[in-house]
């Protein structure tokens, strides 16, 4: 099988050659800690926007390749080229969201350019634009149908906080509820157009990325869950499935008490599936296995940073005999390689899913 | 007066309803200290646990801090001259590279509920900020916020540069956010971690009753 056939395979629950192996979300710190395995030439860890034209291209040439050397079978893309400059320390995106930078991670938003009904009447969203989707067609090029091509997208929760702030989010749920619908509306208008624009680019699957989850609980309550968000994300994967795609729901946290509202969605899949939030996979697998594919769980916050290769490989044994069996899951960290992982560990990590991942053919 | 008709819009969220019954029991006689201790205060304490167990969420909890911080507004006057002392101050903010503010405020306004004055440095605070914030305002607790697990050594290193600033034996850290654990408090020599927002105010309000000894369990 491809890398594209395999998780195809695992997210239309049936059981493919071997456990696939998924990145959803990778930093410049990881890719230059792996990639140096690999390839010479990288520089120092540092942010994007800091390298010169050169070491983007290599930074960018080193993703497609750890894809490529790690048997990694999904490439995640996502939008360039939408964000301007403000000064060094920000950035502002197409919906006029203010950006401060980090070092620790993806930028945060700070600025909203919408607070209320008011503000919404006078507000023009943007219009998706095909160039935006550049890494999508790098990543095409590049894989040329070997690999699955997925798309984080922002889903309605996290695109209309960002765009109201989040606390003006909260007290307007009961505050002002025709405001956060008219919001929801708007965005879930501009994400069905740059759906059409995704599916004619060739990607295979798209990534409704809304975090709604803390540790314990979800943010907002289930019934506004059920009326303020989900029924906006519902579209894109009724959309999506019409366009051919599968869909994959993206929530860090305990998502225990949005399951049945998620699972009536019809999403194809579940990321990341957090130890640390009650969302183990033995408990995942039984509970809601036949009914989802799962991606992730291999510990990102303690396991990656701080734990041995040794206990890498383990963990990735202990998760492809919790949730493989049958097909149905796809190896991943529990959020992202991010900065502060340590690369070994992620190339345990894929070399664990290599050694454990095969099925037996019987 | 049966003061449960202030606690209700507390827990209601509903900051004009407690802060027209907050100004009715002050007319009816009485003393805005018992307002304070006998209704928002066991009010939020309330909300603490209903956000605990799953009834309440953020939104409930940031509605229900409003309409407390409202009517405290409306009080504070008569508190000061009648001089009632809050449990003490709390200087918190999220750690240095760290810009997540959400749940920090939510500690803020939870820790303002109970009683305590915060000072609120914001995010992306150095160790020398908090230092020279809890000399400023004498504070009884310093509280440390951090959401990215790449953010914890800059928590790690703010504790040590608070110990080594010696402000005092009573003055107690502590620590919380999506990456920590009861276990890092601990390992980095933290006095106190709360897994959440009303934890972090029941965390204080211990730490000030028993005179700051340590809480990492």
């Amino acid at each position: 099988m491809t890398g594209k056939e395999r998780i195809l395979t695992a997210l239309a629950l049936r059981q493919p050659d071997r456990v696939p192996l998924y990145i959803h979300g990778i930093n410049e710190a990881p890719i230059i800690g792996i990639g140096r395995h690999l390839t010479d030439g990288l520089p120092e860890p540092k942010l994007f926007h800091e390298m010169d034209p050169a070491e983007k291209m290599k930074l960018l040439d080193t993703l497609f390749l750890l894809h490529e050397e790690f048997g990694v079978d999904g490439f995640t893309s996502f939008e360039i080229g939408h964000e301007v400059e403000v000064d060094a320390e920000h950035v502002k995106d197409d919906w006029g969201i203010l950006y401060t930078r980090s070092h620790h991670g993806l930028p945060v938003a700070k600025g909203h350019p919408v607070t209320n009904a008011a503000d919404l009447e006078a507000y023009r969203p943007p219009e998706p634009s095909r160039s935006h989707l550049l890494l999508l067609d790098m990543g095409r090029e590049r894989f040329a149908g070997a690999k699955a091509l997925f798309w984080l997208m922002r889903g309605t929760f996290v695109r209309s906080w960002r765009l109201i702030g989040m606390e003006n989010y909260m007290i307007n749920l009961r505050a002002d509820p025709v405001f956060l619908h008219r919001v929801a509306q708007m965005v879930e208008n501009y994400n069905l157009q740059q759906l059409e624009l995704l599916a004619e680019a060739g990607l295979d699957v798209l990534v409704v990325e809304d975090d709604i989850a803390g540790t314990d609980h979800p943010l907002i309550a289930p019934r506004h869950f059920a009326e303020f968000v989900e029924p906006y994300n519902r579209s894109l994967v009724e959309r999506a499935h019409a366009l051919g795609l599968k869909v994959v729901r993206h929530s860090d946290g305990n998502l225990w008490s949005l399951m049945d509202t998620l699972l009536a969605s019809g999403y194809d899949g579940l990321n990341p599936l957090e130890p640390q939030a009650d969302m183990g996979l033995e408990k995942v697998k039984d509970s809601v296995g036949d009914k989802i594919c799962l991606l992730g769980n291999i510990d990102c916050r303690d396991l990656l940073p701080d734990g041995t290769p040794e206990q890498v490989d383990e963990a990735v044994r202990q998760a492809i005999g919790d949730a493989a069996g049958g097909g149905g899951y796809i190896l991943c960290d529990s959020n992202s390689l991010h900065p502060g992982v340590n690369p070994e560990n992620c190339i345990a990590m894929f070399e664990a899913t290599r050694k454990y991942g095969v099925y037996d053919a019987a | 007066m049966d003061l449960s008709s202030i606690k209700q819009p507390v827990l209601d969220g509903d900051a004009q309803a407690t802060v027209a019954a907050a100004t009715e029991a002050v007319a009816a006689g009485v003393s805005p200290s018992a307002i304070l201790t006998e209704a928002l205060i066991p009010a939020m304490e309330e909300v603490g646990n209903l956000f605990a167990c799953g009834e309440y969420f953020v939104p409930e909890l940031l509605m229900a801090a409003r309409a407390m911080s409202a009517a405290v507004e409306v009080l504070r006057p008569s508190l000061v001259t009648s001089g009632y002392e809050a449990a003490g101050t709390v200087v918190i903010g999220t750690v240095q590279g760290d810009l997540h503010d959400i749940g920090k405020r939510l500690v803020a306004m939870m820790l303002e509920g109970s009683g305590f004055d915060v000072v609120d440095l914001g995010t992306d605070v150095a160790p020398e900020q908090f230092i020279a914030a809890a000399r400023d305002s004498g504070a009884a607790i310093i509280a440390l916020s951090a959401l990215l697990s790449t953010t914890l050594p800059a928590m790690q290193s703010t504790v040590e540069a608070l110990r080594a600033a010696a402000l005092g034996d009573t003055v107690r850290v502590i620590v919380g956010g999506a990456p920590v654990t009861d276990e890092f408090a601990r390992r980095i020599g933290a006095d106190g971690y709360a897994p959440d927002a009303p934890g972090a105010a029941a965390l204080a309000r211990r730490l000030v009753r028993v005179g700051g000894e340590a809480a990492v369990n």
